[in-house]
C-alpha cells in the first residue's frame, strides 16, 4: 500500500493505492493521525487506486473518523469501488462517512 | 489413502498471511476461479488467520496450517487449523452494524465478513486442534 498526501487549504488528500490489509492499515491510521496532530480537521481518502481492504483497514477507517468526528472534522472517501466499497456496503459503514465519486467533488462540498 | 488437501504449515503470525494467500491462489486458479475472486479468499483467508496469529497461542508461540482442496469445479474447501486455545470464532457475538459514527463499536467485523462472503462454514475442535473449515465462493457469489 502506498500512501500520497497532498495539502490543500481546506482539507488533506491521501490517495491510497494498493492493499490495506492486517500488515499496514496501522500505516494508514497513523498517517492520518499525524495530519490531526498538525491541525487537520478534514482528510479526504482519495481510494480510487485501493483494491483491497480488510476489516484491520475498516478499523483504521472507522477510528479516524470517529476522532475526527470529535474535532468537528470529517473523513471523506472517494473513488470506493470493486472489493472495497463491497466491503462497506457489508458491513454497513458506508452510510457513516460522507462518500463521493472523486476528489473534485468533495473539495467542493469543504 | 491419501490425503486430497495440500497443506502449508507457518508460524502463527501475522507475516505469514501473504504466503497462504500464495499457496490457497494455486488452488483457486485450479479449481478456475476468476481474479476477483481470488481477492475475496484472500480477505477471508487474512481475517480467519489475523484471529490466530493475534489470539490462538497467548501468551505463547505457535503454527497455524491452511489445506484446501477443490471441491468441485469452480469451488474450492479450505481448512484452516491451529494447536491453540480451544476457540469457536463462528460462536462470537454478531457486531453491532447499527448506530451513529460515534457510538458505532471498532471491531468484530472479521468474523461477520468471513459469514457473509463463504460457502459452508463449520468449526471443530479434535484432540487440540481448532479447524474451520468453509467452501468458497458463497451463494452470494462476493466479486462475481
Amino acid at each position: 500500500m502506498n500512501i500520497e498526501p497532498t495539502e490543500l487549504e481546506k482539507a488533506i488528500v491521501l490517495k491510497v493505492v494498493g492493499r490495506m490489509d492486517a500488515e499496514n492499515a496501522d500505516d494508514f491510521q497513523q498517517a492520518c493521525e499525524r495530519w490531526i496532530a498538525q491541525g487537520a480537521r478534514h482528510l479526504i481518502a482519495d481510494l480510487d487506486g485501493l483494491q483491497y481492504v480488510s476489516s484491520m483497514g475498516l478499523r483504521a477507517f472507522l477510528a479516524v473518523a470517529q476522532k475526527l468526528h470529535s474535532l468537528s472534522g470529517s473523513l471523506i472517501l472517494c473513488g470506493l469501488h470493486g472489493l472495497p466499497r463491497q466491503v462497506f456496503e457489508m458491513t454497513r459503514l458506508l452510510s457513516l462517512f460522507p462518500v463521493y465519486d472523486d476528489v473534485q467533488q468533495a473539495i467542493d462540498t469543504l | 489413502m491419501d490425503s486430497p488437501f495440500a497443506r502449508l504449515t507457518l508460524p502463527a503470525r501475522i507475516d505469514s498471511v501473504p504466503a497462504f494467500h500464495e499457496f490457497v491462489r494455486v488452488g483457486a486458479e485450479s479449481a478456475g476461479l476468476e481474479a476477483p475472486e481470488m481477492d475475496w479468499l484472500d480477505l477471508v483467508l487474512e481475517e480467519i488467520l489475523v484471529n490466530i496469529a493475534r489470539y490462538a497461542y497467548q501468551p505463547g508461540t505457535g503454527d497455524m496450517e491452511v489445506g484446501y482442496a477443490v471441491a468441485q469445479p469452480r469451488m474450492l474447501l479450505v481448512e484452516i487449523s491451529d494447536r491453540g486455545n480451544a476457540f469457536n470464532p463462528l460462536a462470537s457475538d454478531p457486531p453491532v452494524l447499527g448506530g451513529g459514527l460515534a457510538d458505532r463499536p471498532i471491531g468484530g467485523l472479521g468474523v461477520f465478513l468471513v459469514k457473509n462472503i463463504v460457502g459452508s462454514l463449520a468449526y471443530r475442535r479434535e484432540q487440540d486442534r481448532n479447524t474451520v473449515s468453509f467452501t468458497f465462493p458463497g451463494p452470494n457469489q462476493a466479486g462475481a
